[in-house]
């Protein structure tokens, strides 16, 4: 699915810790995936409007996230509030980086172009503990395919829910690219004490798939 | 410092002729994109194959910013040489 279209899996929520920065791709668009110094997330076209550079290569300060190249300083709201070569500058509010909106829900971080789209719905929040992002070189519609083989429960086209072993896994599926996509995994209910071990178990299980759906990729 | 402060945000208008190997409509395009992000006016004048004529006004930093944005142009063109009248 496109930003445009609906709301998008770009990350799990424990990957963008406080005050850090990772580049993403939905459907060939490039993404930065921030987190301020207050826990808030935010997720911007990956280019800063200087000289292009990513801004996911970029520092977090604050409320704002610097560009690696110049040092240009972005607020919140992507409006760009400091230029270091021209401290006294007051600069203009066309020097903006285009942005998405962002949600937290389940342990994942969601952006979309349009708000108002409906946000995959498994009820109130029971906890849930990150499983991992698995990165895979196929289709999403592959990826959706082999986890429909697997059971998967349907919440909206690339969600669902994936019972497991005695556990319940919520799955959202980012399409990258039509040959990459990553599969988001969370383990759904109360933290228990053996949460690292179920974690690990579901991890190497989404591990087993991958190379099932790669290997069917390359020998296609 | 203050002074320095005052100096660098004042208005500005400069009149540029860009000179060399110009597409008038790529250049144009180029010239009013850069203008927008810069927040600048710009009066688009003569252009043709070997020079485009064109004023802006805005903060003096910005109207910097864009000569030197300009004066790398776009792909299909190459500007060889940049006249520069200013009226503050």
């Amino acid at each position: 699915m496109k930003l445009e279209a609906g709301w998008v899996p770009v990350a799990l929520s424990s990957s963008i810790e406080a005050a850090t920065s990772a580049g993403a791709v939905v459907e060939g668009s490039e993404i930065v995936v921030w987190r301020d110094n207050s826990g808030v997330v935010h997720v911007w076209e990956d280019r800063c409007p200087h000289r292009g550079m990513r801004m996911s290569f970029g520092f977090v300060r604050g409320d704002h996230i610097a560009c690696l190249y110049h040092g240009w300083q972005y607020d919140a709201g992507g409006q760009c509030r400091y230029i270091p070569a021209h401290p006294t500058l007051d600069v203009p509010s066309t020097i903006k980086v285009p942005t998405y909106v962002s949600q937290e829900k389940y342990g994942i971080v969601w952006a979309t172009a349009s708000p108002d789209a409906a946000m995959p719905d498994i009820g109130p929040a029971v906890g849930s503990t990150p499983v991992r992002s698995l990165y895979v070189d196929c289709s999403a519609t592959d990826a959706l395919s082999a986890l429909d083989a697997e059971g998967l429960e349907h919440i909206s086209t690339d969600t669902g829910l994936l019972a497991c072993d005695g556990d319940k896994l919520f799955i959202a599926v980012q399409a990258i690219t039509t040959t990459k996509a990553a599969v988001h995994a969370v383990l759904l209910g109360p933290p228990s004490a053996d949460n690292a071990k179920r974690q690990a178990h579901h991890a190497r299980r989404l591990e087993k798939m991958r190379y099932a759906l790669e290997q069917a990729a390359e020998f296609a | 410092m203050g002074g320095a402060s005052c100096e660098e945000s004042m208005i500005e208008a400069a009149t540029f002729t860009f000179r060399g190997q110009m597409i008038c409509e790529s250049f144009t395009e180029f010239a009013l994109h850069r203008a927008r992000r810069l927040d600048l006016e710009i009066d688009l004048g003569a252009c043709d194959a070997a020079a485009a004529v064109l004023s802006v006004r805005g903060q003096g930093d910005l109207v910097d910013a864009f000569e030197m944005a300009c004066s790398l142009g776009p792909y299909d063109c190459i500007i060889l040489d940049i006249e520069r009248k200013t009226a503050t």
